[in-house]
């Protein structure tokens, strides 16, 4: 009964540094989970912090951490082999059951873009299910780019449409340059058979929604992955109130005519 | 048994009796400043203590516990909390401290002070037993199996009558001064403004609220080791800004009026939504402790 908020000793199976600031952990953790939803990851002593998982599978358990408070930035500095301890998962993730039949398209900024790796790792696994698949992927500068690795993988596969915010001029990189919001623009397309997945900072989110919408896109097209302080992860806490809502337990995937109406909060 | 009933002092609370002479000594004639939700609630749990290696998650001694003098308002506060913390996801912190407790209720002739508004909240009769001051004598009424065991060990104290608890003895008069309405149509309404501007977000509201539930997570380690320690859960107040601060120190709710239409929606909007009742049962606690004295009631009566 105690156990509502006791996490899971677990060890680190591998660390792989992405850039700068943002680590990937992977944990020998097996958990049965949606993609979207999220895991509590605790370093006693220092505290706890949700983090969305960022692989799809059974096997173990990917977080994608972004050293910007006291527990990632520990969390940045462990090795192969140390524990961290977790619980969860918690929240709605993607529908993707319901969502079967059609076209995908996946809007990411920053480490806005783990959630969806989930989602694209997911979509892999059930290829068959899905039309076709576009990914734009914003990030601000060539060496924030994450996930250089699978990205490779993904341009062979999907369409993907990469762009960093600002590149300077001794990088070796060749492509996009500007927000992510202006290649959404730019793509030609209409809302037909289309759902759209968005996960970012919030003015990322507000302004591909913006655009979205210009193009046709209607409300319930749209799915986006809302980020709020949260403790408990079960609907106590409350610190994750979105009016009324509770983005650990009703989100942290909204359809965002659920919540499109609240202002401010 | 510790029992426990409402002291005068500075300010009338709730206190351990340890040497009870008379029941005149208790403050029965106005409601407790601070509720007892502590006691269930605590302020700080130690939720997990640690070390190098382990984790562990004991739930708290506890001792059974009688509380004496409880008004409506705060028995009905208890009830919301236990749909909070008993019913999905058990909380056995909680759990440990609530169940070997008994509720004794005093009934209010009439409001406590000008702010109660509990009339306005559709309370229901919740306690193990409740006292009607009759003058002389009090008239008991058992609203539980506990409460009824109760009488039935300490039979000594009570005695058998064939009168009856009317209708009317269970009225408190005065006290629907807030008017109900749909508040999702008076979200965007400017009068909140107006009177927000007095906030200072002290957080005294969300302190005194016998329902408040908000709470964090804190760790804390040993200076002589720093790899023992535990993690503490302790109260939160919505009214601050770090309440909703996420990384990169972006706050959700900045602005004073949004954290206090915040309080007012939890508490007569949003917990209706999900519990399917008020968490609000309308002791005025939080507006007879507020520094400026923002009376949110007189607010929403003025909104048509």
């Amino acid at each position: 009964m105690m156990k509502i908020y006791t996490p899971k000793k677990t060890k680190i199976k591998s660390i792989r540094r992405d850039s700068h600031d943002t680590v990937i952990l992977t944990l020998n953790y097996s958990l049965k989970h949606e993609p979207g939803q999220f895991v509590q990851v605790s370093l006693p002593g220092i505290g706890e912090a949700p983090i969305s998982i960022s692989s799809y599978g059974e096997k173990y358990l990917e977080l994608s951490i972004r050293e910007v408070g006291n527990v990632t930035r520990t969390l940045g500095k462990l090795k192969k082999g140390n524990f961290v301890w977790v619980r969860g998962p918690y929240g709605n993730g993607y529908p993707m059951k319901m969502l079967e039949g059609n076209n995908i398209l996946i809007i990411g900024g920053g480490c806005g873009v783990a959630p969806l790796k989930g989602i694209i790792e997911y979509l892999e696994k059930n290829r068959k299910k899905y039309r076709d698949i576009i990914l734009f992927l914003g990030y601000r500068s060539p060496e924030e780019i994450l996930y250089k690795k699978e990205l490779a993988k993904w341009k062979s596969k999907h369409i993907v449409n990469l762009t960093v915010d600002k590149a300077s001029g001794d990088s070796c990189y060749t492509g996009n340059v500007g927000f992510v919001t202006q290649i959404v623009e730019n793509y030609s397309m209409d809302n037909q058979n289309k759902i759209v997945f968005i996960c970012g900072p919030p003015i990322m989110m507000k302004g591909s929604i913006d655009i979205l919408k210009r193009k046709g896109f209607n409300e319930d097209q749209i799915f986006i992955s809302a980020e709020r302080l949260m403790y408990c992860g079960i609907g106590k806490c409350c610190h994750c109130m979105i009016h009324g809502k509770f983005t650990c337990q009703d989100g942290p995937v909204f359809r965002y005519d659920a919540i499109s109406g609240f202002k401010n909060d | 048994m510790d029992l426990y009933a409402p002291i005068k002092d500075v300010v009338t609370n709730f206190k351990l009796i340890t040497d009870f002479k008379s029941i005149s000594d208790f403050s029965l004639k106005e409601n407790s400043f601070f509720p007892i939700k502590e006691h269930f609630f605590a302020k700080n749990e130690t939720i997990l203590t640690f070390d190098k290696k382990n984790l562990s998650d004991k739930p708290p001694k506890n001792k059974a516990k009688a509380f004496f003098g409880l008004r409506k308002c705060d028995l009905n506060a208890i009830k919301k909390q236990d749909l909070v913390f008993l019913s999905k996801d058990k909380d056995g912190y909680y759990e440990a401290r609530r169940k070997n407790t008994y509720l004794m209720g005093c009934h209010c002739k009439k409001v406590c002070n000008q702010y109660c508004f509990c009339g306005s909240m559709n309370l229901e009769d919740f306690y193990d037993l409740m006292y009607y001051d009759k003058g002389n004598k009090f008239l008991i009424e058992a609203g539980s199996e506990k409460g009824l065991k109760l009488i039935k060990k300490y039979k000594k104290y009570f005695k058998k009558t064939n009168e009856k608890i009317k209708q009317e003895d269970k009225i408190i008069k005065n006290a629907s001064r807030l008017e109900r309405k749909d508040l999702n149509r008076f979200y965007e309404d400017s009068r909140w403004n107006n009177l927000v501007d007095l906030c200072l977000s002290c957080a005294a509201c969300t302190n005194l609220c016998p329902t408040c539930y908000c709470f964090e997570f804190h760790d804390k380690v040993k200076i002589s080791n720093l790899s023992q320690g535990s993690r503490t859960r302790g109260w939160s107040s919505c009214q601050l800004k770090s309440f909703s601060k996420v990384a990169g120190e972006f706050v959700f709710r900045n602005k004073r009026e949004e954290r206090f239409k915040h309080r007012i929606y939890h508490q007569l909007q949003y917990f209706k939504e999900k519990y399917g009742t008020d968490l609000c049962v309308g002791c005025g606690r939080c507006i007879l402790a507020c520094p400026t004295r923002i009376d949110f009631v007189k607010l929403i009566n003025e909104m048509k």
